[in-house]
């Protein structure tokens, strides 16, 4: 009877098959599911792409490891919905090419800090955190400040982005370098160009309190603020099941 | 090392270096000025080297084919001195770390040393560098000795070896630039991944030429630990790191998944490089030198049989019980639940399989601390597995998440699991390697056993406190029913913890440390006076009795 | 092509994966505990304890 298992022992291709085949059903049951999921995630039609800034923010958001200590992901539990806003909904990070939902909460969860503080706030508090949290851990982010931002290839990285699926129209993508700065420059004459391709809503301001020159610190502060309002779906799903109960 | 290989291999040596030097140039130059540039320059210069240490000795004359009557055990013998340097480097950052989060301050406001930038590199440096090294290094003992058949040549070993240690470097000098994909325990970019798939593709190739040499048509279980634990994690390191990089002169990608799809492939890899880097291969190490130490047979084949494929089964759905409460779907939180808690079964019954080994050789177990390294080990295996599904219990993960507990019960499996089967495989196979009868001090072993036991258990311990506290504080109500604690005041009463916890991660340092004097120390002796070598002669000639034995 | 939709996966994910775990479980403890792969299993545990003298060929 066992004559099967013989032979799966005395070659090892077909014991290498027999690993391959019980350890890959479980992962293929579990995640083949997820890969029609757009049939459950919710709808947001009014979701919008992150600006070239934004995204360079987030970049260097993962470039300096700030989601070992952050999470982007507010759980359907009471306590977190209290502290920091509605749970976080799948939609919302539809176009995060890797999440960065996190696992550890050294500091609090940032899925809703965009509008939360000033920009003013984060630029002191990156430049030196425990100067306005005197208890804080936080290593203090010196560099951003006088960091000019790599710009000229920012078009490159929405190309890569639409391949992996994120809607960058090729204006967007032509007009990356120009962008970034018309975001950081209010006053300038390529202001206009980001509202008109990313939404009236997007943030345009010096956000590291400085025109001209865009820093790294712009980029990141960008990007802290927009944080959770990508889309208002989660506060519609709030106000929604309120209204139920 | 070049002198073990023969002309050809020395010549497809060279061929390899030249044509990975020549790849680094290449990216060197499409990434001028940016971090890929960097890498390129470290390859194309670490290639290079190679081709002229091989060069320096291409002259010395061929191996005889005497070779072929012993075991090749010089890959093995480097993988062991290079583990444990990768422990001291990546143990001694995780303390960093540790006190960083005690004392903030200690950055100099260096970006390569701030908290984010270290913390992978101490996570790398621990499971790839000392963990995979580890496994390499005992995977060709165990494979060899128990197939009782040499390894099939001498170059795809060193291949292996060198090449899964650049793959580190290139991980860990990475996180130091700034260059991460963020994925945890993924965090390399798309160039060190492929040249992973190529090293590890080797490695799983050897293995197979290896046991297929062997006589005996069954497969002695250590080694279908070592199979699934090369093959599953070939499978989950190439389906995770799909990505779609900038261009071929930026070291940045961008993942092939989003959002919900991306969180369950990182974690469905995340909780699988626990299963089958962290426990299958360790397992491996555990069935054959706690046996062979204990000089015992395993108490009972059968049931490290099943264990084993209750463990290649059921893993694969666990990990989504890192994502409970979230917003993946609710089905899939439950699924992974309830194979965690069935997970406890066969993990269960390695850990009792292991002690019960033990039964009637606790006299060993007292006087012996290579072996007792061992029986800890299997103790916290137990524990970590117990807690491990205890945690993925919905309910009780809304507490233990995100808070510092998942720190405790990943370092109760780190340092209580695999580093101590580590120490105890490393002290039971560096005599028999070197061909001593005993290590150089058996009472330096003596000490690192007691530091890296009580390390852990102050490791261990601040973090439970200090995770239940945070996250019992995160979610106390005043009377009125709104929050009574700040997150702040919870970072706050965190402080003493994090003072505990980075001392007991120093008493483990100093531990790994003096392990590695008393390696070194075995070493040098052993070059000093060459014990007569009686051991490694084919079975037909005359000498039955005359194997090494570990008699420490 | 049949249409894998969500819904249909979602099911198939649910009942095939029970069926397999049992079927899979049954027969790993039959073929560890069938009699006659006693001795082989035996011989293979104690196969560990003495093996440094080098390949067999």
């Amino acid at each position: 009877m066992f004559g099967f298992h013989y032979k799966l022992e005395r070659h090892t291709i077909p014991f290498v098959l027999a690993i391959i085949f019980v350890a890959g059903i479980g992962g293929i049951v579990e995640i083949a599911p997820l890969f029609t999921i757009g049939e459950t995630v919710e709808e947001a039609p009014d979701m919008r792409v992150y600006t070239p800034l934004e995204l360079a923010g987030r970049n260097i958001y993962i470039r300096e490891g700030c989601y070992a200590c952050h999470s982007q992901m507010i759980r359907t539990l009471r306590d977190e919905v209290e502290r920091y806003g509605p749970y976080s909904l799948a939609v919302e990070s539809q176009y995060d090419h890797p999440m960065l939902w996190g696992s550890k909460r050294t500091g609090p969860d940032l899925a809703r800090v965009g509008g939360k503080y000033s920009d003013a706030w984060h630029v002191a508090h990156l430049d030196d955190p425990r100067s306005v949290v005197p208890q804080s851990v936080m290593p203090a982010y010196t560099w951003l400040d006088d960091t000019q931002l790599v710009t000229e290839d920012l078009g490159q990285h929405l190309a890569a982005m639409r391949r992996v699926g994120v809607p960058y129209t090729d204006k967007m993508i032509a007009n990356a370098a120009a962008d970034v700065y018309g975001q950081a420059n209010p006053d300038s004459d390529r202001a206009s160009g980001v509202a008109e391709r990313y939404g009236e809503e997007t943030n345009v301001r010096a956000f590291d309190g400085e025109p001209g020159p865009v820093t790294e610190m712009d980029a990141l502060v960008a990007y802290l603020q927009i944080l959770g309002r990508l889309t208002d779906a989660a506060h519609e799903q709030q106000a929604l099941e309120g209204d139920l109960r | 090392m070049v002198a073990g290989l023969t002309k050809g291999e020395r010549q497809f040596a060279i061929v390899i270096s030249v044509v990975l030097a020549l790849c680094g140039l290449f990216l060197a130059g499409a990434g001028h000025q940016r971090p890929l540039g960097v890498h390129g320059l470290l390859i194309a210069f670490l290639g290079i080297a190679t081709v002229f240490v091989v060069l320096s000795g291409y002259i010395a004359p061929e191996p005889s084919e005497e070779r072929l009557s012993s075991y090749y055990d010089d890959p093995s013998k480097a993988g062991i001195i290079i583990a444990m340097i990768w422990a001291i480097f990546a143990m001694f950052i995780g303390d960093w770390v540790a006190w960083l989060l005690a004392y903030p301050e200690m950055t100099f406001d260096a970006a390569w040393a701030s908290f984010g930038r270290l913390r992978p590199v101490h996570t790398t440096g621990v499971i790839f560098g000392f963990g995979g090294n580890a496994l390499i290094a005992t995977s060709f003992h165990v494979m060899q000795r128990t197939c009782r058949a040499r390894m099939p040549d001498q170059l795809s070993p060193w291949f292996v070896l060198l090449g899964y240690n650049l793959f580190c470097i290139l991980a860990v000098s990475g996180y130091f630039i700034g260059v991460t994909q963020s994925k945890e325990y993924a965090e390399p970019e798309w160039y060190a991944d492929i040249w992973l798939v190529i090293v590890w593709v080797t490695y799983f190739v050897l293995y197979l030429r290896t046991l297929a040499r062997r006589q005996e048509p069954h497969i002695y279980v250590a080694n279908w630990y070592y199979l699934a634990f090369i093959l599953v994690v070939a499978v989950l390191h190439i389906v995770n790191n799909l990505a779609v990089p900038v261009s071929l002169g930026h070291a940045k990608s961008y993942s092939a998944f989003s959002g919900v799809q991306d969180a369950m492939t990182q974690w469905w890899y995340g909780h699988n490089a626990v299963a089958f880097f962290l426990t299958a291969g360790f397992l491996g190490m555990l069935y054959y030198y706690l046996p062979k130490r204990a000089e015992r047979p395993i108490f009972s084949y059968r049931l490290s049989i099943i264990s084993f494929w209750g463990i290649t089964f059921l893993y694969m759905w666990a990990g989504s019980h890192h994502l409970h409460y979230t917003a993946l779907p609710h089905w899939v939180q439950t699924l992974g639940m309830t194979f965690s808690v069935m997970l406890l079964v066969p993990s269960w019954a390695s850990a009792g399989n292991a002690l019960l080994t033990l039964n009637g050789a606790w006299h060993r177990v007292r006087d012996d601390a290579t072996l007792r390294f061992m029986m800890v080990a299997a103790v916290f295996y137990g524990i970590s597995t117990f807690e491990g599904s205890f945690l993925a219990i919905r309910p009780v993960n809304s507490l233990s998440h995100y808070t510092d507990w998942t720190v405790g019960h990943v370092h109760a499996g780190a340092l209580g699991w695999v580093a101590f089967i580590t120490f105890g495989s490393i002290y039971a196979v560096v005599p028999i390697l070197w061909k001593r009868e005993r290590m150089y001090s058996a009472r330096l072993v003596e000490v690192h056993f007691w530091l890296a036991l009580a390390g852990t258990l102050i490791y261990v311990f601040a973090m439970w406190n200090s995770g239940i506290i945070q996250g019992l504080m995160w979610r106390t109500y005043t009377e009125s029913g709104t929050l009574a604690y700040s997150f702040i005041d919870s970072l706050v009463a965190m402080h003493p913890y994090y003072v505990a916890r980075a001392i007991g991660g120093l008493l483990f340092l100093i531990g790994a440390a003096i392990g590695f004097y008393n390696i070194w120390m075995t070493v040098r002796t052993a070059r000093e006076e060459p014990l007569e070598p009686v051991a490694d002669r084919p079975i037909a000639s005359d000498t039955p009795a005359g194997a090494v034995q570990p008699g420490e | 092509m049949i249409d894998l939709d969500h819904d249909i996966l979602v099911a198939f994910a649910k009942s095939f994966g029970l069926f397999y775990l049992m079927a899979l479980s049954i027969g790993v403890v039959v073929y560890a505990c069938w009699p006659s792969n006693k001795k082989r299993f035996e011989r293979a545990a104690r196969s560990v304890l003495d093996d440094e003298e080098g390949p067999w060929r």
